[in-house]
């Protein structure tokens, strides 16, 4: 890794926490992911569930973040929240410059189409569709025409070493090739940031360690990447590692064994 | 990139290719699903096949005969009036009469004037007997009038006309099926009950409309029908008319009109005592019958669409909720709820769209068969094709806005959550 790279990856968190305390500033355009006292509740019949209890977060662009946590810590939650599946309760959310925690829903899927990149636990590929069709998906909620759309997916799924797949559907694939068509579908749309819920959950070690590889080749050139995951080994491939406790951050970290891995 | 009220063309195929798929996946599901939407369709496709093909013949016997025909009657009605206890206002009208037609024939405008009746009878020789037929008491200008073609013997002579000597001229197909392979000229056979003597065989045209049993199956003179048969004067007795070449036919109405007042006395005041009836009014008659038939169908066909838009709606339910998880992958990678709408609208329309195209072959097939065994040629109703078509397709848009409304309103997080 450069040392260049390095240096905007890893901010303090001195720098962080003027980013958030200023309530109502759109950020510096370098800060992909800001949150300010991000606040989700969910009424279960009657009993008002707390998930998230205001979160100051602050993500800079070419970060490699983990987010961990027990179950209930709220990860979920957030992970929602960041991926404009879900609305929050209170705090704002800017992503890439955008306001994003007051938009409706349909504003809400330009975003999810134009800036962030799914990979599932589940891999969540459209089974009767070929490898090249699933990828091609986001383009096509993007309104961008036929030809343009097979080239660009194609590229997608060279990229992760899956060019010669292309006509298989997902159930002629393996699990580790059926998350790189994820991957590659998650890329299609060159968004803001990749976002990835358990992506090893579904996978062996020898896979998942060869997911990891394609993650960290992604981090490696400029992409984005937040994780959420449980797995403290998984977490372990990310520069940084925000734990959640109760819907809070309880701390958040650069990951020593990385950078003294990177130092090798 | 080309666009259809909103929706880019591109995506309209997108989505058509999604909804085969899904069909393709549910073959035996999708088929009865689409089955209230083919018998609904099949049924007026039938139907109009049928109606379609029976008004082209009789505008074909029109034309054969002359268009330029027309009729003077007791009373015009489109359904017969029973002749034992007419209303008053019909028993008041006088019956018409051969000297009636004789004054109408002398106009100036006037080609042809004959007076016609109709009686049902049937014929017998040695035993054998036709079916209950219709024959005419006509004179020797039948044939003209009617077209069609002598295949042996001859018409009337004017004195057997005017003795009403009992002559008949007899169809082809009867006497053959009554004298076999006898000569049935000279023959006497029993014409509903009275002996006749064959005189002539009569080949209708080729092309008439005309059901089994309601074809003129005998032809005699009319004043030997008129005295040796029950006439129902008021339903089967008619003035046949054509007017002379270059006189319109609304003219030479008016001039029989004028003639037949005057005959008949009738101050200017009164209302006249008999009616006119051209061919434009017996394609209008039948027309009127045949909108009432449709109009019977169309209910019928209404009500099996029904079904199948509820049978639609119930099926895109069950799919909708079977694909809950594809719905929030979709929506996830940034499907906007009209997106989601579209794509469930248009699964829904491509499943009746294929009920309707498969509603439309079956139909005009059936069509076709049934027109067939009346000998009449089908010809296919292009623009009822296309609404047909049109309507299977709204159908599914219709019914399927529930169920797409469902799919394009989930939470994305509820719906990837699905198992």
């Amino acid at each position: 890794m450069s040392p260049q790279t390095d240096d905007v990856a890893l901010s303090t968190t001195a720098e962080r926490k003027v980013v958030v305390q200023s309530a109502g500033a759109q950020p510096d355009k370098d800060w992909v992911i800001v949150t300010r006292g991000l606040k989700r509740e969910y009424d279960m019949g009657g009993e008002i569930v707390r998930a998230l209890q205001g979160v100051d977060l602050a993500i800079r662009k070419n970060e490699y973040v983990a987010i961990m946590g027990p179950s209930g810590s709220g990860k979920s939650t957030l992970m929602n929240l960041i991926g404009c599946l879900d609305t929050p309760n209170g705090g704002e959310y800017w992503l890439s410059g955008q306001l994003v925690s007051t938009m409706k829903d349909d504003e809400l899927a330009r975003v999810r189409n134009k800036e962030i990149g799914f990979v599932f636990q589940t891999f969540n590929l459209l089974p009767r569709a070929t490898a090249l069709h699933n990828v091609e998906l986001p383009l096509v909620y993007a309104g961008v025409g036929s030809a343009e759309r097979k080239e660009r997916a194609m590229e997608a799924l060279t990229k992760v070493q899956l060019g010669d797949r292309a006509m298989h559907r997902p159930n002629e694939l393996s699990g580790g090739q059926r998350q790189r068509v994820a991957i590659a579908r998650a890329l299609v749309n060159r968004p803001a940031i990749l976002l990835a819920d358990e992506p090893t959950g579904n996978l062996d070690s020898t896979t998942s360690e060869e997911i990891m590889r394609v993650f960290e080749t992604l981090a490696n050139t400029g992409q984005t990447v937040i994780m959420v995951t449980h797995e403290p080994d998984i977490a372990a491939h990310a520069r940084r590692v925000v734990v959640l406790r109760d819907g809070k951050i309880a701390s958040d970290e650069r990951n020593q064994k990385v950078t003294s891995s990177l130092g090798l | 990139m080309g666009s259809l009220g909103g929706i880019s063309l591109d995506q309209l195929r997108e989505n058509v290719a999604i909804a085969f798929d899904a069909l393709r996946v549910s073959k035996l599901r999708s088929g009865l699903t689409i089955l209230g939407v083919v018998i609904g369709v099949s049924t007026v496709m039938t139907m109009a096949t049928i109606v379609q093909g029976v008004r082209d013949q009789i505008l074909n016997t029109i034309q054969a005969a002359g268009p330029t025909t027309f009729y003077v009657i007791k009373v015009f009605s489109t359904t017969p009036v029973n002749p034992d206890n007419p209303p008053k206002w019909i028993r008041i009208r006088p019956d018409l009469s051969a000297e009636e037609a004789d004054r109408i024939a002398q106009l100036p405008q006037i080609g042809y004037a004959g007076i016609w009746a109709q009686i049902q009878l049937r014929l017998e020789y040695q035993g054998v007997r036709t079916q209950l037929i219709s024959g005419f008491g006509a004179d020797d200008r039948y044939q003209e009038m009617q077209g069609g073609e002598l295949a042996e013997g001859r018409w009337f002579t004017k004195s057997e006309m005017r003795s009403g000597a009992p002559v008949v001229v007899i169809q082809e197909v009867q006497a053959r099926r009554i004298f076999g392979r006898i000569d049935p000229i000279g023959k006497t056979i029993q014409a509903g009950g009275r002996p006749v003597q064959v005189v002539g065989l009569y080949q209708p045209p080729a092309n008439i409309f005309a059901p089994p049993g309601q074809e003129v199956g005998a032809v005699m003179p009319y004043q030997f029908v008129l005295h040796g048969y029950h006439i129902d004067k008021t339903n089967a007795l008619f003035i046949c008319i054509k007017p002379k070449p270059g006189v319109t036919v609304a003219d030479a109405m008016d001039a029989v009109t004028i003639e037949m007042r005057s005959i008949r006395k009738l101050r200017p005041a009164d209302h006249d005592n008999f009616d006119l009836m051209s061919q434009d009014q017996i394609l209008d008659t039948f027309t009127s019958i045949t909108d009432i038939f449709f109009l019977v169908m169309l209910v019928l066909a209404s009500v099996a669409l029904m079904v199948g838009g509820i049978g639609v709606m119930a099926i895109m339910m069950v799919s909708v909720t079977a694909r809950t998880r594809e719905i929030g992958v979709r929506k996830a990678l940034g499907a906007t709820r009209r997106d989601i709408l579209l794509q469930f609208l248009i699964e829904a329309a491509t499943l009746t769209g294929i009920g309707g195209v498969l509603g439309i072959v079956v139909g005009l097939t059936a069509g076709r068969g049934v027109t067939a065994l009346m000998n009449i040629e089908a010809k296919t109703p292009v623009g009822l094709t296309l609404l047909a078509v049109a309507v299977s397709v709204a159908i599914g848009l219709i019914f399927g806005v529930i169920p797409a409304r469902r799919a394009a309103r989930m939470d994305p997080v509820e719906a990837l959550r699905y198992e």
